[in-house]
């Protein structure tokens, strides 16, 4: 996509010569890497040169050592292990929650009826105003964690896979059933796979919450993890750590959405908009 | 309503022969259809036109066992003990996008565990609609006409006594929807089932059907005999004088309930 959307910007201004001509950098690719390299770049030199108190931001190479200083302990493993395990703990329970109230009350309109305007109605709580109430229940051990990380991605996923099943196209159910397909063979031939786009998307907005509401939880009543590890780098005016622990949440999250997208490439080959090569 | 009998009706015949009695259908208020009484031969072509709204479409629906809220009686006797559920073409292809176009056409054999074999059965009839080597590819790269060819395997895979079709070539252009009604008189030809073909164009009706039913008002207006041998030439004066006057019989709003016989 962007490199085409280059090209034609290229060709069309080449056309118009009033407008400047574009850099002539050969390999189109290269272009999204530089302003975060020129960041980099000037952020590493002004901390060389003392521009930049590193009480403020460490330098790019103090964050780097870090890394290694908490790698070779064991410390960062140990806590990046342990925020992970929480992440698809909760992702794990909180999503087969929402998944099985999706497919129930998308297949059954009495089902629906029972539940659905209660979800839609705790659905507008913010999960993370539960904090307080969480740590009184469940303290700050790891019940408090999955409650809140299950809480949190519950909703896309029940919203998206509700509405996945509501909107498979009529004519393909009415035509598999003219065909003898019903029940489970229904369900599996043609609802799902109908429905599957939008519960991938689902997966992906509650990817996002998911360490949204860990690392807030994390900070605020944990004793291990990435956000604990931040919090108590803070105490000691670690700055460079609390740097790296940000940098690996950017890193964790586009990990996670670079797995949807894999599921995405491998479930939705047969859409167009998911088929190889096309897409960014 | 549905009665649905596996007797053989005799050895030569493959189709299914339906038989309606005074079938009627309310939406609400409003009555479509007004007690239609039609016997349909074991290996018939019958089309039925008529203007938008006049029906048709629902009586299909009825016959395909689409909709059951209908009243009199509906009887669908199969040959040669064979399954006799009808098979049925709609105006979309109505292909599943996330299987290939092989496996869509095994679809047709309804939920079976004999994977392999309905692999080799969908092959078949892949070969029967020119589009054996399409198989592993997904139907979306498909032109319509090739969809509807796609439909058309499936809907055949399973060795139909009777199918359905509701103006399945509605949407094709003129070329295609041509060399489609070709492709359907030669696989009826081949393979014998009954075909019940709900249309607009009464060059198509004539052109495949072997008695063309003219649905008006929800009642029969008119019910032909087609006497051309086949394949047909559209270009002949007889098969334009008829098309003619079934043209401006299906055009009349008043009721006309006389028989022609030609």
């Amino acid at each position: 996509m962007t490199d085409i959307a280059l090209r034609v910007t290229a060709k069309t201004t080449a056309k118009r010569k009033t407008l400047p001509l574009p850099s002539r950098l050969s390999p189109n690719r290269f272009i999204p890497c530089l302003l975060p390299l020129t960041v980099l770049i000037l952020w590493q030199t002004s901390a060389s040169l003392g521009k930049l108190p590193s009480s403020i931001l460490p330098a790019p190479s103090d964050v780097l050592a870090a890394a290694w200083r908490l790698l070779r302990s064991g410390e960062l493993a140990t806590n990046a292990g342990i925020s992970f395990s929480r992440a698809a703990s909760g992702l794990i329970v909180g999503g087969s929650i929402a998944f099985s109230f999706g497919l129930s009350n998308g297949l059954s309109r009495l089902s629906e009826r029972t539940t659905d305007t209660t979800i839609q109605m705790v659905r507008n709580i913010p999960n993370l105003a539960l904090i307080p109430l969480v740590i009184l229940w469940f303290g700050i051990g790891e019940g408090a964690k999955l409650f809140l990380v299950s809480f949190g991605v519950f909703f896309p996923i029940y919203i998206n896979t509700f509405h996945g099943i509501r909107t498979v196209d009529p004519q393909l159910v009415e035509m598999a059933r003219s065909y003898g397909f019903s029940g489970f063979a229904l369900f599996r031939r043609v609802i799902l796979p109908g429905a599957l786009p939008s519960i991938l998307v689902g997966l992906r907005y509650a990817l996002g919450i998911m360490w949204l509401t860990l690392i807030v939880a994390e900070t605020i009543a944990a004793q291990s993890g990435l956000g604990y590890m931040a919090m108590s780098a803070r105490e000691f005016m670690q700055t460079d750590v609390v740097v790296l622990a940000i940098l690996i949440y950017a890193l964790l999250g586009k990990m996670a959405d670079s797995a949807v997208r894999v599921i995405e490439r491998l479930t939705l080959s047969w859409h167009p908009a998911y088929r190889k090569g096309a897409g960014a | 309503m549905i009665q649905t009998s596996f007797q053989q009706e005799s050895p030569l015949a493959a189709g299914a022969s339906v038989t309606l009695r005074s079938i009627t259908r309310r939406f609400g208020d409003k009555s479509v259809l007004e007690g239609i009484d039609l016997a349909v031969k074991p290996g018939e072509f019958v089309a039925i036109v008529g203007q938008s709204g006049s029906g048709k479409s629902t009586l299909l629906r009825i016959i395909a066992g689409l909709d059951g809220d209908f009243g009199g009686s509906l009887t669908i006797s199969g040959a040669g003990g064979a399954k006799t559920a009808a098979r049925i073409m709609y105006q979309e292809p109505r292909l599943l996008p996330w299987a290939s176009i092989i496996d869509n056409v095994a679809f047709g054999l309804g939920p079976t565990p004999d994977r392999s074999n309905a692999l080799s059965k969908a092959r078949k009839a892949l070969e029967a609609v020119h589009l054996a080597d399409r198989g592993p590819e997904w139907p979306d790269v498909l032109s319509g006409g090739q969809k509807q060819r796609v439909a058309l395997a499936r809907a055949l895979v399973s060795r139909p006594d009777l199918l359905v079709l509701d103006e399945p070539l509605g949407a094709l252009d003129a070329l295609t929807r041509i060399s489609m009604q070709s492709l359907l008189e030669k696989v009826w030809q081949d393979e014998g089932f009954t075909a019940l073909l709900v249309t607009h164009d009464v060059t198509e009706a004539l052109t495949l059907a072997d008695r063309v039913v003219l649905i008006e008002n929800g009642q029969i207006a008119l019910d032909i005999q087609v006497p051309f041998a086949r394949p047909r030439r559209r270009g002949s004066v007889q098969f334009a004088a008829l098309a003619d006057e079934l043209l401006s019989a299906v055009l009349k709003t008043k009721s006309q309930t006389e028989e022609y016989v030609i």
